[in-house]
């Protein structure tokens, strides 16, 4: 993408000021976006992203730049502005250690690159389930169907000697479903992807997502509004994993934890959940949404277990924040594009299997809530305060799943939260999506099997 | 290659291969980040970024394409790319405006903020930094400290037609801070959106971020139950970001909102106003035209509870035989056109902060709202979020609530407000419109207490 002596010379000058690490990223990345909505096609954007990251640290500090201009010219005046800013003790600073290409197999093997799809072919997968959702039942008033696709090639090189390329894929579906009785509108939505081209959205159950959104739809409409107060929670598998995803996985980011900002800091080696849960951050998931071969400092994606049967064992590391905490990187890094620094994230996170099954854990409530779908959320990272929107729940009742309600928001702490799961069932599954922090919005799944809670604060509109 | 240049090519070009019509929409932003931990610098981003756009008319289709890459290749790139996308394109053609117009004569670039020197900026944060740490013993870190100086240049150049540009920048400021009395622990933020560097004090905002911490601390549980509801400034706009589209012509078009069939209908109590102005002077989206090139005009869109207008676009208003409002927009070159406010909010009142809760016997003051972009449904009005604030009795603040939800539906809510304050605020990012609210009093809303 960029000549290695250019490369070379960039990461040189970076550290003309006594910077002893300058790192280049060059990003080339080519996105396709459809949105069919009205029974049409309505939304059909193209383009290409290109630009250069440039990174310098000192000690602890570290300056960023980054631009599209990758001009010999450009990258260079940018290396010199990026080494002024470091305020470097000597002059000349650390020579960089000549550059070896690194070759890399790919764990993610791509079949149908998506720019050699045609996008008459995509047209025709979300027209068809246009078609599902909208036959589904005369409720259903509209259906949205988006598609994603991106191929982003890389270049990581770092005065280290690392030069190594890399080219993601990924491709995602989502379906919106819109049910209306005409002065109430309720929607359902299922949103697949994976680090994989075209051969993803051709083989993918169209008629279980897309109906699986109009379905939701449909019951959330006819549903009563959610009750309030603590009740054990049942949350199921797949996109369940959301709430371990921002309650507990950001505060196992070295990011928070480096600065002593987690309730998880200091504590490797302590007990912070329920024995039952083991936690994992996966990037080597075959095709997984938030897989990755190497991450975006070139470190090779691997499988880090965070939690093990309770225990804190370890975090999710970038370079940066590693220095900070004397800990070396673990393949975690990462960023939405050249525009932003890496730094810690998650790839595939979740909850290992565990004993129970699904049916077990429902019989065994007695009065609950069960969340079969879950929305979004969010986190104070600092107190780890959570809520997230359930997208379609149930009233259980005497160890029975008894009616839908709608509206439910489940709130509460994440660190005591997992110390009161008391359940974990042998059904674990991954939900696609997306995860925006300091280095942007990066492609995730969370997952997990159905899990419980034995007691979460439920706010509904019926106080 | 530089923007000029491309237009030239891309219009010979264009021509060659068959668009009866084309635009080239560009930004370039030029930024400057710092942020400070413990006393030292620990972020510093820079950046100077472009990127550029095709909308092109086909066969009566609009096709778009963009580029960051100004290479000899973007110019077959973006012509082959919306050529494709237009042939697909199921919808009417967008409209491509080319009145003689007049714009309105205002200038939104201040020169003096472009001056300021990091070195000014660091010693700003860590002037600060010291204040709060200094202000209160219960004062155990400060999580965030930045400041970010932003430029942004916006392009519009038809072929054959329009040529308009304009500037703007802005300086942010943000802090969060962490207290903690015995086990409990509480954050607190404050942030500035300005063009007037020298009108930040770090005394004042030192002030509120630990104030704004420290009164959180003591939190306890009350019933769960109707309560009456203060919505402080931020909250309260924060609420009403989330529903923006609501008033967007091409949702109301799509069916998707509640507001279809009220143009003048009462949609708010009587005393509620909501205004779009374009050309506030700290207006984050203050412009003069908007993505189509159409000018912007001031619209009163709420007055009297009353709803006015929608936000409209070319394409919308045709189809509905009216005006277009001048709201037509794009969250970037990335994007196609759509529709979203410029400075948008409720307009303030009289009534004081303390006024608003001075006569509730018993209430909830909500000062901030969380999961906003998954606990409120757009179209149906519907929210239940997560919540922080305080419990009112005889009509003053007796302290902090442990963690809530608050539940209701958003058009209900404005029928619902009793009294407005006199606090107008906006927040401190572009929610699709920079959006702003005072403080409300609302008749009741659901509170569940963790």
């Amino acid at each position: 993408m960029l000549d290695k002596g250019l490369v070379e010379d960039v990461l040189q000058t970076a550290l003309e000021t006594g910077g002893d690490f300058s790192e280049v990223f060059v990003e080339e990345r080519f996105t396709n976006q459809m949105a069919f909505q009205s029974s049409r096609l309505e939304k059909n954007l193209s383009g290409r992203d290109f630009g250069v990251g440039i990174r310098v640290f000192h000690g602890l500090q570290s300056v960023y730049a980054y631009t599209n201009d990758a001009s010999r010219e450009g990258l260079l005046k940018a290396a010199r502005t990026a080494a002024k800013a470091i305020q470097g003790k000597q002059n000349g600073g650390t020579a960089i250690i000549p550059l070896m290409k690194e070759t890399i197999s790919t764990l993610h093997p791509i079949q149908i690159m998506p720019r050699k799809a045609a996008k008459t072919n995509k047209l025709a997968v979300m027209r068809k389930a246009n078609e599902i959702i909208r036959n589904y039942d005369p409720e259903i008033v509209q259906a949205i169907i988006r598609m994603i696709d991106e191929e982003q090639n890389v270049l990581i090189a770092n005065s280290e000697g690392k030069f190594v390329e890399d080219q993601r894929v990924r491709s995602r579906i989502s379906f919106v479903s819109v049910a209306s009785n005409g002065t109430d509108m309720q929607t359902g939505s299922y949103g697949p992807g994976a680090y994989q081209g075209f051969e993803f959205i051709e083989n993918l159950d169209l008629h279980y997502f897309a109906k699986e959104s109009a379905r939701m739809a449909k019951t959330m409409l006819h549903a009563d509004h959610a009750p309030s107060g603590k009740f054990p929670v049942i949350i199921d598998n797949e996109f369940g994993g959301v709430i371990f995803h921002e309650a507990c996985g950001h505060g196992l980011e070295a990011a928070s934890v480096a600065k002593n900002a987690s309730v998880f800091a200091n504590k490797i080696g302590e007990r912070v959940a329920s024995d039952l849960v083991t936690y994992i951050d996966d990037g080597t998931l075959e095709n997984g949404w938030g897989s990755i071969n190497v991450d975006d400092e070139g470190e090779k994606a691997r499988k880090n277990v965070l939690i093990e049967h309770g225990i804190l064992k370890g975090y999710m590391i970038d370079k940066l924040n590693g220095r900070r905490m004397g800990m070396s990187p673990t393949g975690s890094s990462r960023r939405e594009s050249y525009r932003y620094a890496p730094t810690s994230r998650m790839t595939n996170t979740y909850i290992a299997p565990g004993q129970s099954t699904p049916k077990e854990i429902i019989a065994d409530t007695e009065h609950g809530i069960y969340a079969k779908y879950m929305g979004g959320g969010s986190v104070n990272p600092g107190t780890g305060d959570f809520n997230f929107a359930v997208n379609e729940a149930y009233l259980v009742k005497n160890g029975k799943i008894d009616r839908p309600i709608r509206g439910a928001t489940l709130i509460g702490n994440g660190a005591k939260t997992i110390l009161n799961i008391d359940r974990v069932a042998n059904n674990l599954g991954h939900g696609a999506g997306m995860c925006g922090a300091s280095s942007g919005s990066l492609p995730v799944n969370v997952g997990q099997p159905m899990v419980r809670v034995s007691e979460i604060t439920v706010g509904g509109k019926e106080a | 290659m530089v923007i000029e240049q491309l237009k030239e090519k891309l219009y010979i070009e264009g021509e060659k291969v068959g668009f009866s019509h084309l635009e080239l929409y560009y930004e370039r932003t030029e930024s400057l980040t710092i942020g400070l931990y413990e006393g030292e610098v620990d972020k510093y981003d820079f950046s100077d970024v472009q990127g550029a756009s095709v909308r092109g008319l086909h066969n009566g289709k609009t096709g778009y394409a963009y580029t960051e890459k100004f290479d000899e290749e973007a110019v077959s790139y973006l012509l082959d790319s919306a050529w494709e996308n237009a042939e697909l394109n199921e919808t009417e053609s967008e409209e491509f405006y080319q009145n003689q117009a007049s714009y309105e004569d205002a200038r939104f670039f201040t020169p003096e903020l472009e001056r300021i020197k990091p070195e000014e900026m660091i010693g700003f944060l860590q002037d600060v930094e010291k204040k709060i740490l200094a202000y209160d013993p219960r004062v155990t870190k400060i999580a965030t400290s930045q400041m970010r100086y932003q430029k942004w240049e916006k392009g519009l150049l038809q072929h054959n037609g329009l040529a308009l540009k304009e500037t703007n920048n802005m300086l942010m400021f943000y802090v969060a801070v962490f207290v903690q009395a015995n086990e409990e622990l509480k954050t607190g933020t404050t942030f500035r959106m300005t063009k007037d560097f020298k009108g930040i004090n770090a005394d004042e905002v030192a002030k509120e971020a630990v104030e704004q911490a420290l009164s959180m601390l003591g939190e306890q549980s009350y019933p769960n139950k109707k309560y009456p509801v203060v919505l402080r400034n931020d909250a309260a706009a924060s609420l009403l970001a989330v529903f923006v589209s609501s008033f967007s012509a091409q949702t109301v078009q799509d069916n998707q909102s509640r507001l279809q069939g009220k143009l003048g209908e009462k949609i708010a109590a009587e005393h509620v106003n909501l205004i779009d102005n374009p050309f506030l002077p700290e207006g984050v989206r203050s412009a003069t035209f908007d993505a189509e090139g159409v000018p912007t005009r001031k619209r009163i869109v709420v007055e009297g509870g009353k709803l006015q207008t929608y936000f409209h676009n070319l394409k919308t208003a045709k189809k509905d035989g009216v005006e277009t409002t001048g709201h037509a927009s794009r969250n970037s070159y990335k994007d196609s056109v759509g529709i979203s406010p410029t400075n948008f909010y409720i307009e303030s009142a009289t009534q004081t902060y303390e006024g608003l809760y001075e006569k509730i016997t018993e209430g909830i003051i909500i000062t901030g709202l969380a999961g906003l972009h998954s606990g409120a449904n757009p179209i149906s009005g519907d929210f239940s979020l997560a919540a922080e604030g305080y419990y009112v009795r005889e009509g003053k603040i007796v302290g902090p609530t442990k963690q809530m939800t608050v539940a209701g539906n958003f058009l209900d809510l404005l029928q619902d407000i009793e009294e407005i304050g006199e606090d107008l605020e906006f927040l401190p990012m572009d929610y699709n419109g920079y959006i702003g609210s005072p403080s409300l009093k609302i008749k009741n809303l659901a509170i569940t207490i963790d």
